[in-house]
């Protein structure tokens, strides 16, 4: 048996520099790397977290957001449980491009993926460039929930990852409960029907 | 000694040499004690005689022991005056050994100034040595002469010659000095000067001589920075002759379909020579920790180089144009414009050859500068280290070769991708199932395109693109082709009206000739439904053999990779990300296990469920309120079970013949469940005499036993609560049941509940209805 109740996997995406390596390290090694270098391609963490008595194994692909990765980033869409999509608040430049970024969810990502919106950096308030209301409006205009962090100061960040887990505990569990209902013939075979018309995918 | 003196020792200290005390005999009265302790007495005398006699024994022989430690005596008081003399002599000694030492000492001090004396007065000689030496090597153009004077100059101890300036000789000290001065600055224009011109004409002899001589004058940064300029240039000229070579190359040729990639592997190639021709001079002459220096200038170059043969790549081969192309075709599904996938085979092998060789030459760079750096920073600190190690890095990871490539890998991925969808359609489209053959075409040469787009990106050895590959994989897997298996079973397998109609009669060949007599037009029909059920229980062995399919191609990667990646250094992560992104077809494979136990449930509904259903209801017409006289008729003319079970025979010979041995079982498996509970409902609706459940329970058994021989699944289970049922029908009286009821049930579970009992029990006519009431269950 595998020592988890249940395996996410979340895929950080944005802006190159707005910070997503650092998150990741802050939340994984619980350090705020100095000097952290671009990414290359695609980084991959593994932590396992316990919620109210659930294991949780969070499988964590940090992207690059140069744009030359894009292609590499786009292939791991579609296995996605959660998005973290981050820009950086002091950085207009980073927010503007988020539209573009949604585009590339609604292109490559499952249709049930749990996408977050993230304002990272707001240890630098002063030099902050888009308000907290701006991108709160903006995350519900596009139906994502939405949270500030400082990966150098680690606010939020076990917040963010944690919170994230119960989402998608929660929607699990909703899904096996919709297939139960379903279920035509208990214990015959996975009820999962493929075959019948409606129900394609 | 002890030995012999401790057991007389230990007795004369026991607290009374007789056990009985003198009042206790006096208070005795009793004869009989009286006589008791006398004889007790008399016994402890003769013991007591008896030690005496050991101890007086004994005697002699410690006399004699006395006698030889008396005779040691006089030895010892010698001893004891040696020892003092002893003494006495090291003590002696030692004072004079002090005394020694510390003259010794005051010897060693006095050499010691004596050396530096001599040392000093060697540099001071050394340096008038050095500046008439200079003058003439610099009159004789003897610039290596010339030079290690400096170099024996500026290696002087500093203080010592400010210590010979405050000294007697300070005029012709500084004589010297400003000679040797100006020297230097002469010497070190005039070689830098020699150099630059050397390395303008390209004349390596002279390139070399005054590359060796510049780190004598401290001059190492621009020393290696000339040589490098050299190097370049040198580099240059040959990169440009190959790219000439390159675009002028025969078409025909074998390799013309990689010619870039094999220009880009010369480029990386001769950067790879110089560096094995050059590093031992550069070590000797500079000193290990250098060859970094030296490449930071080279890699210029080399990216330069390389920048020209991807831009004539991308311009000859068209590749952004067929990018894009690629790219709109699959935003649009369908566009006016769009590439053979056949078109992209020798530009997607020529890129990930180009991504492997880049791979393969900034690893032997890194190798090389790690190695080097270890050498020079043997003794380093950590933090020094560490800054070598991250200078490194960033070398390797921001060079443009590096983000040239990685471009290139950007606009790969899409375009294998594309290649793989567009292959696996056509796999789709020209699947054909040959006759005898259980599975189609398209399953394997789906699995086979899989295959060669994830090695393909694997030749690229970057593990970004082998998981980009893989995940495509997956999704075209899981999605695309998923989906046509899913829409031809969707298609179902067809109702045989037919076999409706002529009820037992359900072989094809008479299925054939009864069609026949039927006119065209029927058969026309039935082939058309001969052909749907064909494709259905191939479909059904398709989506089996991609289920075993995907676990052989997840194990061929898994070694495929790990044998590539596993040589690299730090490979361990990239290995994981590997791994991470294979373990997702353990997912596609059970998605499609799933697929396969729907369509085999949907085949049981359909072909075997409305056959199966009458042959089993006919049990109805089968009368088992029976006496001896129809039992024994039975006997001989079984009624019901062997018709069925050559029925079943029948029914289930078709997809024998035509599904694969573990499919055919689990459907055989659907179909005794279906027969299980299609009895169930039958007998319900019956009536039994004593000997009909006999009866029963023989039939019973039959059909069990030949379901058994046909599947490797267990029956029992199935068959238990018809089994039981079968026990009830048998019971003598009704009171019987609670002989295996509860209690009594031993090892027996019931799977009938005690309502189910009852009614099992109201099925016999001869029971009555008020025992059956009674009964405490
Ligand atoms: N002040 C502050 N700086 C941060 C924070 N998070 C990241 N940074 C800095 O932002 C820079 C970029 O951070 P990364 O984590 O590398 O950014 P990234 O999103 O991973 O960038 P790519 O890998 O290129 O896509 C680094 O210099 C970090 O030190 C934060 O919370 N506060
Ligand atoms: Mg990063």
């Amino acid at each position: 048996m595998e020592d988890y109740d249940y395996l996410f996997k979340i895929v950080l995406i944005g802006n190159a520099g707005v910070g997503k390596t650092c998150l990741v390290r802050r939340f994984t090694q619980g350090l705020f790397p100095p000097g952290q270098g671009a990414t290359i391609g695609v980084d991959f963490m593994i932590k396992t977290v316990e919620i109210k008595g659930v294991k949780v194994k969070l499988q964590i692909w940090d992207t690059a957001g140069q744009e030359r990765f894009r292609s590499i980033t786009q292939s791991y869409y579609r296995s996605a449980n959660a998005l973290i999509l981050t820009y950086d608040i002091t950085c207009e430049d980073s927010f503007r491009c988020l539209p573009e970024w949604l585009r590339e969810i609604e292109q490559y990502a499952n249709n049930q993926v749990v996408t977050i919106l993230v304002g990272n950096k707001i240890d630098l308030a002063e030099k902050r460039e888009v308000h907290r209301q701006r991108a709160e409006e903006f995350a519900e205009a596009h139906s994502m929930l939405y949270l500030e962090t400082s990966a150098k100061e680690s606010d939020n960040v076990e917040k963010l990852f944690l919170d994230l887990a119960c989402v998608l505990i929660r929607e699990a569990k909703q899904n096996t409960l919709d297939n139960n209902e379903s279920a035509p013939m208990p214990g015959e075979g996975k009820n999962i029907n493929y075959l019948s018309c409606c129900n394609i995918n | 000694m002890d030995e012999v003196g401790s057991p007389a020792f230990r007795r004369s200290s026991a607290p009374a040499s007789s056990s009985i005390r003198t009042e206790t005999i006096e208070s005795l009265t009793d004869l009989e004690d009286l006589e008791r302790v006398y004889a007790q007495l008399c016994a402890e005398e003769v013991e007591v005689q008896k030690e005496l006699k050991v101890l007086s024994g004994q005697q002699s022989t410690i006399e004699t022991k006395m006698l030889a430690l008396q005779r040691i005596g006089p030895n010892l008081q010698l001893i004891e005056g040696d020892a003092t003399q002893l003494s006495g002599m090291i003590n002696f000694t030692c004072s004079l050994a002090e005394n020694v030492s510390s003259k010794v000492r005051q010897l060693d001090l006095t050499k010691k100034r004596l050396y530096q004396a001599i040392q000093r007065a060697d540099d001071i000689l050394d340096l008038k040595f050095c500046t008439d030496g200079v003058q003439t090597a610099l009159r004789n153009n003897d610039y290596e002469q010339a030079a290690a004077h400096i170099h024996r100059y500026l290696s002087l101890d500093q203080s010592v010659i400010e210590l010979s300036r405050q000294g007697g000789e300070s005029t012709a000290v500084d004589a010297s000095l400003a000679l040797l001065q100006e020297a230097e600055v002469n010497l070190k224009a005039l070689v830098t000067k020699r150099l630059e011109e050397a390395v303008a004409t390209g004349d390596l002899p002279q390139v070399e001589r005054f590359f060796k001589i510049l780190p004598l004058l401290g001059l190492h940064e621009q020393g290696l920075a000339q040589f490098a300029k050299y190097l370049c240039s040198q580099l240059a000229s040959k990169a440009e002759e190959n790219l000439l070579l390159a675009m002028g190359s025969d078409l025909s040729d074998r390799r013309a379909p990689l010619i870039f990639a094999d220009t880009l592997t010369l480029l990386l190639e001769g950067i790879a020579r110089i560096i094995e021709t050059h590093q031992p001079i550069v070590e000797t002459y500079y000193g290990p920790g250098r060859l970094y220096t030296l490449l930071t200038h080279l890699q210029k170059e080399c990216d330069a180089q390389a920048q020209k043969v991807v831009e004539k790549f991308i311009q000859q081969r068209d590749y952004c144009n067929k990018f894009q192309v690629v790219q709109s075709s699959m935003m649009r599904g369908v566009s006016v414009e769009k590439i053979e996938p056949r078109e992209l085979d020798p530009v997607l092998c020529e890129v990930t050859l180009m991504n492997s060789r880049a791979e393969l030459y900034l690893r032997f760079l890194k190798r090389r500068i790690s190695a080097d750096f270890e050498v020079a920073d043997a003794t380093a600190t950590d933090s020094v280290i560490q800054e070598h190690q991250q200078c490194l890095e960033r070398l390797l990871k921001d060079c443009k070769l590096s983000c040239t490539i990685q471009e290139l890998i950007g606009y790969y991925i899409p375009m294998e991708e594309y290649y793989m969808r567009e292959t696996v359609n056509k796999a789709v489209t020209m699947d054909t199932a040959e006759v005898g053959q259980l599975s189609s075409s398209m399953v394997d040469d789906v699995f086979y395109i899989v295959k060669k787009c994830i090695s393909r990106a694997l030749t690229s050895g970057n593990s970004d693109c082998v998981c980009a590959m893989i995940n495509h994989a997956i999704s075209v897997l899981e999605t695309d082709f998923r989906e046509v298996l899913v829409t031809k079973l969707r298609a179902g397998y067809p109702a045989s009206t037919l076999q409706d109609l002529h009820r037992g009669v359900t072989s094809a060949v008479s299925l054939m000739q009864s069609s026949l007599q039927q006119g065209k037009i029927q058969s026309l029909g039935i082939e058309s439904q001969e052909q749907a059920k064909t494709a259905y229980l191939v479909t059904l062995n398709n989506v089996q053999v991609c289920s075993e399919n995907i676990s052989t191609l997840k194990k061929n990667l898994e070694s495929d990779c790990a044998k590539l990646f596993s040589q690299l250094a730090g490979s361990e992560h990239a290995q994981a990300k590997i791994d991470s992104c294979l373990s997702d077809l353990v997912n596609t494979s059970s998605k499609l296990k799933d697929l396969l136990q729907e369509g085999l449930q949907e085949l049981s509904n359909t072909a075997i469920k409305p056959q199966v259903k009458p042959w089993i209801s006919s049990f109805l017409s089968i009368a088992h309120n029976i006496e001896e006289e129809e039992f024994s008729e039975y006997e001989v003319n079984d009624p019901w079970v062997q018709q069925l079970v050559v029925q079943l025979e029948q029914l289930m010979a078709e997809f024998k013949a035509a599904l694969s041995p573990i499919i055919y079982d689990t459907l055989t498996s659907l179909m005794t469940s279906l027969v299980a509970m299609e009895l169930e409902k039958t007998i319900f609706k019956c009536t039994f005499s004593r000997l009909g459940g006999l009866q029963f329970d023989k039939e019973l058994r039959s059909l069990v036993a030949y379901l058994s021989s046909v599947t490797s699944w267990t029956i029992r289970d199935k068959f238990a609560r018809l089994t039981q049922i079968a026990t009830i029908l048998n019971l003598e009286r009704v009171s019987e049941i609670l002989d295996y009821w509860g209690p009594n049930s031993g090892p027996l579970t019931w799977r009938l509940t005690p309502a189910e009992v009852r009614q099992v029990l109201a099925l016999r006519v001869d029971f009555r209805s008020e025992d059956i009431k009674r009964l405490r269950l």
